[in-house]
This record gives C-alpha cells, sequence and structure tokens, in this order.
C-alpha cells in the first residue's frame, strides 16, 4: 500500500475495484465501513454483488474483464470535464500529454458498451473520486479536493493484462492529485501474512532483497561482497508457471518447495501434477501433507507460525515481530533450521568450502540483522526496534521512524510517469463450446488452499463444502439445482461441486473459490497467457461449460440438445 | 479549544470531546457499562453520571458534549448512591455464580458490584430472560448474563457492517436477537466475534473458552495473525501451554481491538491431528535408500482424486540428519550434471522475512540461480 490502513478511516472516498474486502481481508472493511458511516463515499467496481456493496454510494457491475474500459472511461470523464489536478500534473509528474491522447477514444458510451455499466454511473464515479466528495459530513481534510483513495486486490492483477490494470490505477490517482497525501494512494490489499515481505526480502524471479534488479552489477556485487563471493546469478530466473512448463520440458529437475501447495495454488493443475511427477526431486517443507507434499520424493516437517519467532511484513509495509505463542508439534522445526540446514550440507556435497555461520544462525535476530544490511528499505531496523508498533518501510536509518505515506512530495522515481495503457481484452474468451466465464477468488471463512482453514473445527463447520456461484439464468440454461451437484469443464478439465444459484453474479459469469480440494478451481483454470510483465495467470477469467451430471446419466438427448 | 473544569481540575480538550473521554484522557475514571470508546454513544446504562453545575439531575457523562466553562462533579454520595441502585438493578436478574463463571476476573458487572460492595439484590431475584443459545462452534449466547449494554449490536453494525442482531421484545422479555430468532448461521452473522470482544459480561463466550480454566490462571501472548496481509495482533490466553480462545487489545497496532472470523477462531488448525512431526521419505525412494524392504511405487491417480489421503500410505518417517543429507545430496547431483537453472525454488508468503531471505540467499549465494518465486502472484 502506498499509505497506511489507519487512514481508511478518514478517506472521504473509497474506491475499491478488484477486492473482495469483507471477506479475504475483513479487518480493512471495518475501516471501510466506519468511514461510510461517518460520510464517506464508497465506490466499487466488480463483477459480483460482493457484500460491500450494500454500503456503498454506487456499485459499477462489470462483465468480467472489462473494467479496463470503465476505468479508462472514468479518467476520459475527469479529463473532459476539467476534473483532473492540473497543478499536481504539472509540479509531480510526467507523459501527461501523450497520456492523454491516448484517452481520447475511452468514451464513457464505449465503456458503457463493453462492460455494462450505464454512463451516468461512470460520469458520476468520475466525479466523485477525482474530486474526493463525501456523502456528507465534513471532511477532515481542509484542503481543496477531499481524499480519495484507491483499494485494490487479486481482481485487478490475476489478470493477463494484470500490469497495465495496475498502472491504469496508479495514473487515475496521480491526475487527479490523489497520491503522496493521507487518506489517498493507490492501496494493494495482499492476501497473505508475510507475502509483502517475501517479495521485499527477494524471493522473486528479478529482485534481490530490497527490490535491487538482478541486472543491476553495481547492486548485486554489493550483496556479492556482503555474502563472501565476487558474483552472484544476474539472468531473471523463471517463475511458478515458467517453471512448471521447463518440468515438463525436462529443463528444471529439482524443485525445493517452502511452506506452498502449487496443486491446489498454480493454475491448471493436471499440467502441473505432470510436472512434479516428472522431476528427479521434489521436496517439499510443509507444516501438512499437502497435496503437494504428497508427491513429494521428501517431506520436511516445519513449525507454524504460532510456533515460531521472526517477522511479518503487512500489506501496508508494516515490519511486525511474531512470537511462539504454543510448542511445534514433534521434530517439526522453524524453516530457518531447515533451510539453514541443508545449505550447509548443500556446500559440503558440492565441496564448496564456505563459514557455516552464512546458514547457520543461532537466532532470528542475527538472519534479520544481516537482512538489514542488504536490503537498504529495512536498513534502519532491528528487532527490538519493531517491538510494539513495528516500523513501516523504508527505513533507512537507525534513527528512521518509518514511512506510513509514500511519494509524498516526491515520487521514488523522481517525477510520476503516466504510462500509457490500452484496453485489452482477457486472453481466453468465451464462445459457443465454453459459454461462461470462470473467476476464482476466496470466501470468507477459508484462506487459499484450504490446508489450514479446513482444519479448523468452526471455519470447517461454518463451510464445510466447495460450492460453485452460478446465475439463475444459467443454471436454468443446463437445468442445474441449488444444492446440487454441478460439473464445470474447461479447456484444461473438469470439476464436480455443488451448484449455488445466486444473482450475486452476473449472468455469464460463474464463481469458485480455490479453496476445496475436491472441486479444485486451478484444474479449470489457463495458463498459457500470462501478463507479460508480471507473470501472473489470468484466474480471474477463463471460459467454461457447465453440465448437469443427472441430465448426463438419464437424458442424454437433453444434453446434445444443451 | 474547550476549557473545563472536571472535580476541581482544570481541563482543555478540543471542542466535540464528550465529558467521559474528557476525564479518562485526565485519568478521571468514571464507571461505564455500555460505553465503548470504538463505538457511539449509547447512554443506555446510566452509570456513568455525573453532576454539571447549573444542571437539575445527573447526566450521562458518555453523551455530554464539552462546553467552555462547564463544571463537572463525578463522585459524591449521591452519583454514588444512584450508582450502586444500577448495578443492584442489573443484578437483580443477573446470576451471581462468579465462582463458577468463565468471565470472573474480567466480567465489568462483578468490578462494580464489587468496587460498590454490592453482595446482592435488594429486589426481587428473577432471570427474565433464561435463554442459553448454542447454535454454532463459535460463540454461545447465554442471556441471562446479559444486561442489553448493546455493545454487541452496535459493534455488528457500526464496525463490521453485518447488522446480524439487535433488540428484540419489550420491557423483561426484551433480548438481544437475530431477525425472528432464526440461528446465528442463517442470519448475516459472519461469526467475526466482535461482539464476544466488546460484551461486559458472560453473555457471549468463546465455545473453545467454556469451563477451561479462570481468567487470572490464563497466560497471555501476542503474535501476528498468520492469515491474510492485514497483519492482525492477536492475543492468546493459554491454559498449560494450549490456547484456550483468541481476542486483540486496544493496543494492536493495524486492528486495535477487532478481528476476523479466521483470526479470532481459525488457530486450531495448528493442533490438527494431520500435522507432520517428522521428515517423510517416499516410499520408493526409501526402498533404493534401502531404508526400507518392500518396493511401492507411487500411483498414477492424482492426489486429489483420493478422498482422505493419508501420508503414511505413501511416505515413511526418517530422521532429521538423514532428511537433509538427502536434499543436500539430490539438489548438489542435480545442480553438477544439469546446472544451478535446473533447480527451482518456491518460497513461502506464511514464512517469515528471516526464512525467506535464508531461503534465497540459499538458492542464488548457495545454488547459484534466480529460479525464485512465491505465491504473490497466486
Amino acid at each position: 500500500m502506498t499509505n497506511s490502513i489507519a487512514e481508511i478511516r478518514d478517506t472521504d472516498c473509497i474506491f475499491i475495484t478488484g477486492s473482495n474486502t469483507a471477506e479475504a481481508h475483513p479487518v480493512i472493511s471495518y475501516e471501510v465501513i466506519r468511514a461510510v458511516n461517518e460520510g464517506a463515499h464508497l465506490i466499487i467496481v466488480d463483477p459480483r454483488k460482493i457484500p460491500l456493496i450494500e454500503h456503498a454510494t454506487l456499485f459499477l457491475q462489470v462483465k468480467p474483464g472489462t473494467d479496463i474500459y470503465v476505468f479508462l472511461a472514468i479518467m476520459h470523464t475527469i479529463i473532459r470535464d476539467g476534473l483532473a489536478d492540473e497543478a499536481f500534473i504539472t509540479e509531480r509528474t510526467e507523459g501527461f500529454e501523450e497520456f492523454k491522447a491516448t484517452l481520447e477514444e475511452y468514451t464513457p458510451e464505449r465503456a458503457s458498451l463493453m462492460s455494462g455499466v450505464s454512463v451516468e454511473q461512470i460520469e458520476e464515479a468520475a466525479r466523485i473520486y477525482a474530486q474526493g466528495k463525501r456523502k456528507s459530513g465534513p471532511s477532515i481534510y481542509d484542503s481543496r479536493h477531499g481524499h480519495s483513495s484507491i483499494l485494490y486486490a487479486m481482481g485487478i492483477t490475476q489478470r493477463s493484462n494484470g500490469t497495465d490494470m495496475v498502472m491504469t490505477l496508479a495514473n487515475l490517482a496521480m491526475l487527479c492529485g490523489q497520491v503522496g497525501k493521507p487518506s489517498t494512494g493507490v492501496n494493494p490489499l495482499r492476501g497473505q501474512s508475510n507475502v509483502q515481505g517475501a517479495c521485499d526480502t527477494g524471493c522473486l524471479v528479478n529482485v534481490y532483497p530490497g527490490y535491487q534488479k538482478v541486472g543491476d552489477e553495481t547492486k548485486r556485487k554489493t550483496i556479492a561482497k556482503t555474502w563472501g563471493v565476487d558474483e552472484l546469478p544476474g539472468e531473471v530466473g523463471l517463475t511458478i508457471v515458467e517453471a512448471m512448463h521447463a518440468a515438463v520440458d525436462g529443463d528444471v529437475r529439482a524443485v525445493y518447495v517452502m511452506g506452498e501447495n502449487p496443486m491446489m495454488s498454480d493454475p491448471n493443475t493436471s499440467h502441473v501434477e505432470k510436472a512434479l511427477r516428472n522431476l528427479d526431486f521434489l521436496v517439499v517443507q510443509d507444516i501438512f501433507p499437502s497435496e503437494t507434499a504428497l508427491l513429494a520424493h521428501l517431506i520436511l516437517p516445519a513449525a507454524a507460525s504460532l510456533e515460531k519467532d521472526g517477522t511479518f511484513t503487512n500489506t501496508e509495509r508494516r515490519v511486525q515481530l511474531i512470537q511462539p505463542i504454543i510448542e511445534a508439534p514433534g521434530d517439526a522445526l522453524p524453516d530457518w533450521q531447515i533451510t539453514g540446514g541443508i545449505a550447509a550440507r548443500y556446500d559440503r556435497e558440492m565441496g564448496v568450502e564456505r563459514d557455516k555461520e552464512h546458514w547457520i544462525f543461532p537466532s532470528t535476530q542475527e538472519i534479520f540483522q544481516e537482512l538489514t544490511t542488504v536490503t537498504p528499505i529495512y536498513a534502519g531496523m532491528k528487532h527490538e526496534r519493531l517491538v510494539g508498533e513495528g516500523l513501516q518501510w523504508p527505513c533507512p536509518e537507525p534513527d528512521h521512524s518509518g514511512t506510513p505515506i509514500l511519494h509524498k512530495g516526491k515520487f521514488s522515481r523522481g517525477l510520476g510517469k503516466f504510462n500509457p495503457v490500452l484496453a485489452n481484452d482477457p486472453a481466453e474468451q468465451p464462445d459457443e463450446e465454453y459459454p461462461l466465464i470462470l473467476s476464482t477468488g476466496r470466501v470468507l471463512y477459508h484462506y487459499h488452499t484450504g490446508t489450514m482453514t479446513r482444519r479448523s473445527g468452526p471455519l470447517a463447520w461454518a463451510e464445510p463444502r466447495g460450492y460453485v456461484e452460478i446465475h439463475p439464468e444459467d443454471a436454468a440454461a443446463v437445468d442445474v439445482l441449488d444444492d446440487r451437484a454441478v460439473v464445470i469443464n474447461s479447456r484444461r478439465g473438469s470439476v464436480k461441486t455443488r451448484a449455488k444459484i445466486t444473482e450475486n453474479v452476473p449472468q455469464g459469469t460463474i464463481f469458485l473459490a480455490f479453496h476445496w480440494r475436491e472441486a479444485p478451481a486451478n484444474m479449470l483454470t489457463q495458463d498459457f497467457a500470462l501478463d507479460p510483465v508480471a507473470k501472473i495467470p489470468e484466474y480471474k477469467v477463463c471460459a467454461v461449460r457447465l453440465e448437469n451430471p443427472r441430465a448426463k446419466r438419464k437424458k442424454p438427448e437433453l444434453v446434445k440438445q444443451a | 479549544m474547550v476549557e473545563l473544569t472536571i472535580d476541581g481540575k482544570k481541563i482543555q480538550t478540543n471542542p466535540g470531546t464528550t465529558v467521559l473521554e474528557a476525564a479518562l484522557a485526565n485519568n478521571i475514571d468514571i464507571p461505564r457499562l455500555c460505553h465503548h470508546p470504538e463505538l457511539s454513544v449509547s447512554g443506555g446504562c446510566r452509570l456513568c453520571i455525573v453532576n454539571v453545575d447549573g444542571y437539575s439531575n445527573p447526566t450521562p457523562s458518555c453523551g455530554l458534549t464539552c462546553q467552555d466553562g462547564m463544571a463537572i462533579e463525578t463522585q459524591n454520595e449521591e452519583l454514588l448512591k444512584s450508582r450502586r441502585e444500577i448495578i443492584d438493578l442489573f443484578i437483580s436478574e443477573h446470576p451471581l455464580d462468579c465462582v463458577t463463571c468463565d468471565k470472573s476476573g474480567t466480567c465489568l458487572l462483578q468490578k462494580y458490584a464489587y468496587e460498590f460492595d454490592i453482595t446482592k439484590t435488594s429486589h426481587e431475584f428473577e432471570i427474565s430472560k433464561p435463554i442459553y443459545q448454542d447454535d454454532n462452534p463459535f460463540f454461545i449466547r447465554d442471556h441471562q448474563y446479559c444486561i442489553l449494554c448493546g455493545r454487541c449490536v452496535r459493534v455488528c453494525d457500526e464496525v463490521v457492517g453485518a447488522k446480524a442482531i439487535d433488540f428484540a421484545g419489550r420491557g423483561f422479555e426484551c433480548h438481544i436477537a437475530t431477525p425472528f430468532d432464526d440461528p446465528l448461521k442463517d442470519s448475516t452473522c459472519v461469526f467475526c466475534g466482535n461482539c464476544i470482544q466488546v460484551c461486559p459480561t458472560a453473555a457471549l463466550t468463546p465455545v473453545s473458552r467454556m469451563g477451561k480454566g479462570r481468567e487470572w490462571e490464563l497466560d497471555r501472548l501476542k503474535t501476528i495473525c498468520g492469515y491474510c496481509g492485514v497483519g492482525c495482533q492477536i492475543e492468546y490466553a493459554l491454559k498449560d501451554g494450549k490456547i484456550i480462545y483468541a481476542q486483540s487489545t486496544p493496543d494492536a497496532p493495524v486492528n486495535g481491538e477487532f478481528l476476523c472470523t479466521k483470526g479470532r477462531f481459525g488457530w486450531d488448525f495448528a493442533t490438527a491431528p494431520e500435522r507432520l512431526t517428522s521428515p517423510m521419505l517416499r516410499r520408493d525412494v526409501a526402498y533404493e535408500l534401502g531404508l526400507t524392504s518392500e518396493n511401492w511405487e507411487l500411483p498414477q491417480k492424482s492426489p486429489l482424486a483420493v478422498r482422505k489421503p493419508k501420508v503414511e500410505d505413501s511416505h515413511i518417517p526418517i530422521d532429521w540428519d538423514t532428511a537433509l543429507d538427502l536434499a543436500a545430496r539430490k539438489l548438489s547431483e542435480n545442480v553438477k550434471e544439469y546446472g544451478p537453472d535446473s533447480i527451482m525454488g518456491l518460497a513461502s508468503a506464511r514464512c517469515t522475512n528471516e526464512e525467506n531471505y535464508i531461503f534465497q540467499k540459499f538458492f542464488r549465494l548457495g545454488i547459484g540461480t534466480n529460479n525464485l518465486d512465491h505465491c504473490a502472484r497466486l
């Protein structure tokens, strides 16, 4: 997030898109609701009627994959109606004229035609967001404009044009000067306890810790020196989905998985399974025998976060200490001890003479200490400083108090750059054979691949089994009944689950969460069209067909007609 | 700024501050039950009444806005008498079974009864709403302990936005209910448990906590939630090293007093019987290494197609030394034969910064590849 969670409460206009906040990030939805109760406007752009729309002033229900037209039309309207923050654009940004020219063709009328949202709603959303209007009550900010904040999540990024989508939201914020101040900004809500930290510490193909590009020789050499070598790999590596393809081709031959379950979380499960089975060696380190672990040659038992210490970095870049609450079961160990143990032995196998202290640490404090020496955004932190409230990066100096708001006065690159974006449609469009769109995501009571929440008594009671949300018209078309079995087919595979007939999904779209091992949504999703920059799979749109298993059994002639 | 005096003490405060807030900010404690700093003013319990110079009757301080020149008195015989009468009325329909009550020690009604030295009611004792609802595994609702302060109704409406409950019935029949008194699961309740968090009595109790120990016996430890990326701080109450229940505290930097259903109730996975407790080696590899005499072949059937797969069917337990040696050897063999880029590492968005740091360092410095990713994209 560019801004902090606590600021949401004081926002004048909250713009949420691609985030089912009340189910995936409930505690942030509390902040949104409190802002709305104080008179803030809430604009939601989403294909599904998510729970938060009850509190929204404007709900723009877009057809999946067409939100890009709506965002571009909102910006078109802002420029057309003179609502842009000219001063901000002149002082803080570059590339505006070129960007402005690309918006001309994206009229609200065109967006309306593509997305099914009315022209009036698009124009109203543009006015409210740009001016940071309130429904009622005074703003706590006495500036010319009210303060508007954008919240988004995977609904925006898990797309074949995910990077474009994020840049579009950044353009929108810059266009209205809604960045670099309290209660504004472009705020991704991140989905796992330490997904921010895993990125910060460099567990990505293209960056070393602290987002230092692998191709940046100077920075790479500095890190190499700290680690006691002359050179480190400078080529961008393979992302998860690319690695699975490479494994099928025999180019990737061994995989070390720490606390992940690609058999459930990666797109096109059959392909993933083929890839994993093709490996010479698969080692999985986890707290449960996940679907991935069951295929592994070696499984290593890890301690859960409730059983160890260290730090997590949350979605607002706040680095916080965790501490053990209970004891790890049996011989389970914290992951840092396991990985360190393998690394030390690996050096021995390879005949590398290196001090064991590179891998074996007395405690997480010393690891964090080393981490901060190669991670400039964490440089001013140490465990003792994180007691209590933690610190938000960047925190470059030992006496720096952290950074709750990014891009204040100046963007990290200097001037904010408008990146012109053109609308792109999802890679796999519905057709005659696969007439519906499948969107995947989460439900309130479960988390990711369900390995934890489905083993929690109360949570499993609240949502015991998987289901697919289907619009009544789509259900009627194949004679599927509520709470009865339905088969979903895509070009990749098929899944049988229970139908939940609801108008929460628009006609033509079905929704299936990816928590259910008995109905694994990623059997259906596609892995051929990734975002060209981020290499993220398009979980939010793929083409599927529904089938009624009873019809198949009893009335084959009906199936033909359907 | 507004200037007023409370108990003779000159106090400056921001316009719009209530007398209760101003008093609390200046270490002047006023008894209160229905007030909660994160919720709107209700004024229902009347316990926070104060005398205002120029007012004919005592006034609830929670709903009284500070004004210039106000003179407030928070303690005197008359006020104490009124407050005693209020507590007396509350306990005339509240069981005084503190000796076995799970809330004993943190119950606000008990605290004030103690402070005002009230041992029993001077009115006729009668439980007017003997309703006990245990319709879910998250928490029970025991209405005989409910004092109708309405904190739960307000948190559900104002913070969570679920609007699942409200006051129903009148007079002695009045109780907190879902529409038509339907089970919570059939209501808009999202089982976040923030109602338990704000409940001053034992009317709302987590199921996991019932009969598991006295409040003063419990150890309390705080950590950050392991689920989504919001980073809520959770306080776990433990007895004999086992989690009894989870809650939040006002000092939690991100979430304050509030949590979601996963954070508050979803911690029991950690003690699930399926937890991995020792390194496990696949049976065919174990056979190759001579660690088992029985050969085995990985079934072609996907683990996803097996209803309840058991890891013991496919893997055997081994010791850590053997496991770590094997991992290092297998990885190194592959690197020697096919180069470092034949290895892929998946780090974890659920592991700590320290663990992810070591993991990527192993891949880059140890193995020598940037084939390193995690589920940030998934």
